[in-house]
């Protein structure tokens, strides 16, 4: 690491320990300052490649800033610091160093130019990331934070063992596009973990799951890293794989279908994460130079409104404690200025002229239209009236207006609205002033999102939406349910697993496995040992005895003779001398 | 702040201001239709990528079929498959 080249994601890691130190106002300001300095640091880089260390005879890059992780660290850092002004009111440290953890990490995987970095970086997301959801610290969020970080260690393993088999492959771990190795096993794996990170089907149920158990302002940070990392190394490594064109666009219609049928809040917002994320996969997909740029916008609009909206939905969760539409309602009377900040973000996720999403969502499709991928677009166009219905109209309407359910929450914190604000901002600056956004994004070409036809038929689509929502308001009414998504393999299907190891495979194996053990291990062994304790008895019991019987009889023989009376050894003695004298005499 | 809030109130809960207002709506239905009609009608160079792009009033129509579409599968969807009770992972 030389002197030019401070990483700002390891300064926000590193950093974030200073926090527990620090009290007060003065702990305030290191939480704004860290981000800012982040941000700040990253707006001076010039492109190049810094921060090489050679590991295991491998250049370990720590700094590949181009164009495209420019734009990419841009947005990150900017929504660390969005965040941290959201969660500057919580007294918990150790939220703080976790949400610093997961953004550095993400801006580490942004710049990293070899598999390694990118590898250590993408680990410490998901366990970061894990913290937040647990440190809502009720029963429900610890089990989804369980879910959450076993299905990103796997995802973790499956990423690990592509990159090992692409190193033993090529020799080189260094990360770009992955082209050459087109179809591969590595190829294959790699991809795989790219896409369960960003929550493509049927591996992307972690995300509903997750994101609404985390603490209010955890899940503000969740939505902004994970997903977008995910869509950024996608760029990198896999621009213009056809699948992804098909993934993406069945992917946002998904996250649609689902948020209908949803009643948690935040869980509403985060199927819709789903279905925005599927535009970016979709627009990497097509791999145009246009394609690449509006995945690369998208993604940049999507962490700001997205941000605001779960700051939203946060701000009224912390302010009325309550979590499912079914018991909101009225409370525009006294969070109007919530309601108009989280409009905003609505408006900007609708893809409403003048707000963010319309000049970055319209890139890709677009983009569809240029590469005359006519169902892709059909299916693009409806996610976005899909869109329109869920997030700009059932949840506000079910939130702040319809029914009055009597919850009066106050409006939140004051940092809290600003970093709404802020937000808001955000999103009305880059739909207003596109070319802000646009110069900073990877490909050089002219893309202009206001015409006349497309800002008219964006209109029509987004009224005529409406219309169809009023139309059928009585079917919307969020109901008591849950929605069966692929977490049920690992949630209900692991159970049935355990139910069947315990049924009928316990009876397979006392009787199948317990009858061949019997056969072949119970009764050889059992005859063996029969004829070894019959061989034991026989010889060697006999020897035994026989030997303790002669000695025996030896014994008592001696024992009739040692006495252990002095007279009768005299008496023996004399007798043997006579017996000696008696021979003598007859000898000679 | 307030008093936009309380005028907002007014509007919603005084039934005869929210029929006005739902009269507007339709208007504003009317014309954001009739401008794709009138826009396509205005300009010749089309931008369109397909044909289907040229029916007219295209984007309002297929906004409202998407809609009704979305509900009305995905319920579907719902009832006979996916939606369970709250508890069902508890139990």
């Amino acid at each position: 690491m030389t002197l030019e080249w401070v990483h700002p994601g390891l300064l926000l890691i590193f950093g974030a320990w200073a926090l527990p130190l620090l009290k007060g106002r003065l702990k305030r300001a290191a939480m704004l300052l860290l981000p800012g300095a982040a941000l700040a640091i990253c707006l001076a880089l010039t492109p190049g490649t810094y921060g090489v260390v050679s590991f295991l005879g491998q250049e370990v890059i720590f700094g590949r800033v181009d164009r495209l992780s420019v734009v990419f660290s841009y947005v990150f850092s900017l929504m660390a610091f969005l965040g941290m002004v959201y969660a500057l009111h919580v007294e918990d440290d150790s939220q703080h160093v976790a949400a610093l953890t997961y953004a550095g990490g993400a801006l580490g995987v942004t710049f990293a130019g070899d598999f390694l970095s990118l590898y250590v970086f993408w680990e410490l997301m998901a366990i970061s990331s894990a913290l937040l959801v647990w440190q809502r610290r009720e029963a429900s969020a610890v089990a989804a934070g369980f879910r959450y970080l076993l299905v990103h260690v796997f995802g973790g393993l499956i990423l690990l063992a592509g990159i090992l088999i692409h190193w033993s492959q090529t020799g080189s771990l260094a990360f770009g596009d992955m082209g050459a190795s087109y179809g591969g096993l590595a190829w294959t794996l790699i991809l795989v973990s790219f896409l369960l990170n960003a929550a493509v089907p049927p591996l992307g149920a972690w995300l509903p799951d997750a994101y609404p158990e985390a603490t209010v302002t955890g899940a503000v940070f969740m939505t902004a890293f994970t997903t977008k990392s995910a869509v950024y190394v996608l760029i990198r490594g896999y621009a213009g794989t056809e699948l992804l064109v098909w993934l993406g666009a069945a992917m946002a219609v998904y996250g649609v279908v689902y948020a209908v049928l949803e009643n948690d809040a935040r869980r509403l917002l985060a199927y819709h994460i789903v279905s925005q994320v599927g535009y970016m996969v979709c627009g990497v997909g097509i791999g145009t130079a246009l394609a690449i740029n509006g995945a690369t916008a998208h993604a940049f609009a999507h962490i700001l409104y997205k941000a605001l909206l779960f700051m939203g939905a946060g701000a009224v969760l912390q302010m009325t404690g309550a979590r499912k539409l079914s018991e909101m309602g009225g409370l525009y009377k006294t969070m109007p200025v919530t309601l108009g900040l989280y409009m905003v973000g609505a408006f900007a996720i609708s893809a409403v002229p003048l707000f963010s999403g319309f000049v970055s969502k319209s890139m890709v499709i677009s983009a569809a239209g240029e590469a005359h991928l006519g169902p892709v677009f059909l299916m693009l166009t409806l996610a976005s009236a899909g869109t329109f219905l869920h997030t700009g109209l059932k949840l506000p309407y079910y939130m702040f207006f319809g029914e009055d359910s009597g919850l009066r929450g106050q409006e939140p914190p004051r940092n809290m609205l600003v970093a709404m604000g802020l937000a808001a901002v955000a999103c009305v600056v880059i739909g207003v002033f596109p070319g802000l956004l646009y110069q900073l994004l990877p490909n050089a070409i002219e893309y202009v999102p206001y015409t006349l036809q497309h800002v008219t038929s964006t209109l029509g689509m987004l009224s005529f939406t409406a219309l169809g929502f009023f139309l059928l308001l009585r079917h919307l009414d969020p109901e008591l349910t849950v929605s069966l998504d692929t977490d049920w393999f690992y949630r209900r299907g692991t159970a049935r697993f355990v139910n069947l190891v315990e049924g009928p495979l316990a009876r397979l194996e006392y009787g199948l496995v317990g009858e061949i053990y019997e056969l072949v291990m119970r009764r050889p062994v059992l005859g063996a040992a029969y004829l070894l304790r019959k061989l034991d008895t026989v010889v060697i019991d006999t020897a035994a005895v026989g030997v303790g019987r002669s000695t025996q009889t030896f014994s008592r023989i001696l024992k009739t003779v040692m006495s252990g009376h002095a007279q009768h050894y005299g008496l023996i003695m004399t007798a043997g001398i006579l017996a000696l004298l008696t021979l003598a005499v007859l000898a000679s | 702040m307030g008093s936009a809030m309380s005028f907002l109130q007014r509007q919603i809960e005084d039934p005869v201001r929210l029929t006005r207002i739902k009269r507007w709506c339709y208007v504003v239905l009317a014309i954001a239709a009739l401008a794709e009609v009138v826009v396509s009608y205005v300009l010749h160079a089309s931008h369109s990528h397909f044909s289907f792009e040229d029916f007219p009033a295209w984007g309002s129509l297929y906004g409202l079929v998407s809609c009704v579409a979305i509900i009305l599968v995905s319920k579907l969807l719902g009832k006979v498959w996916l939606m369970r009770r709250e508890d069902y992972y508890d139990s």
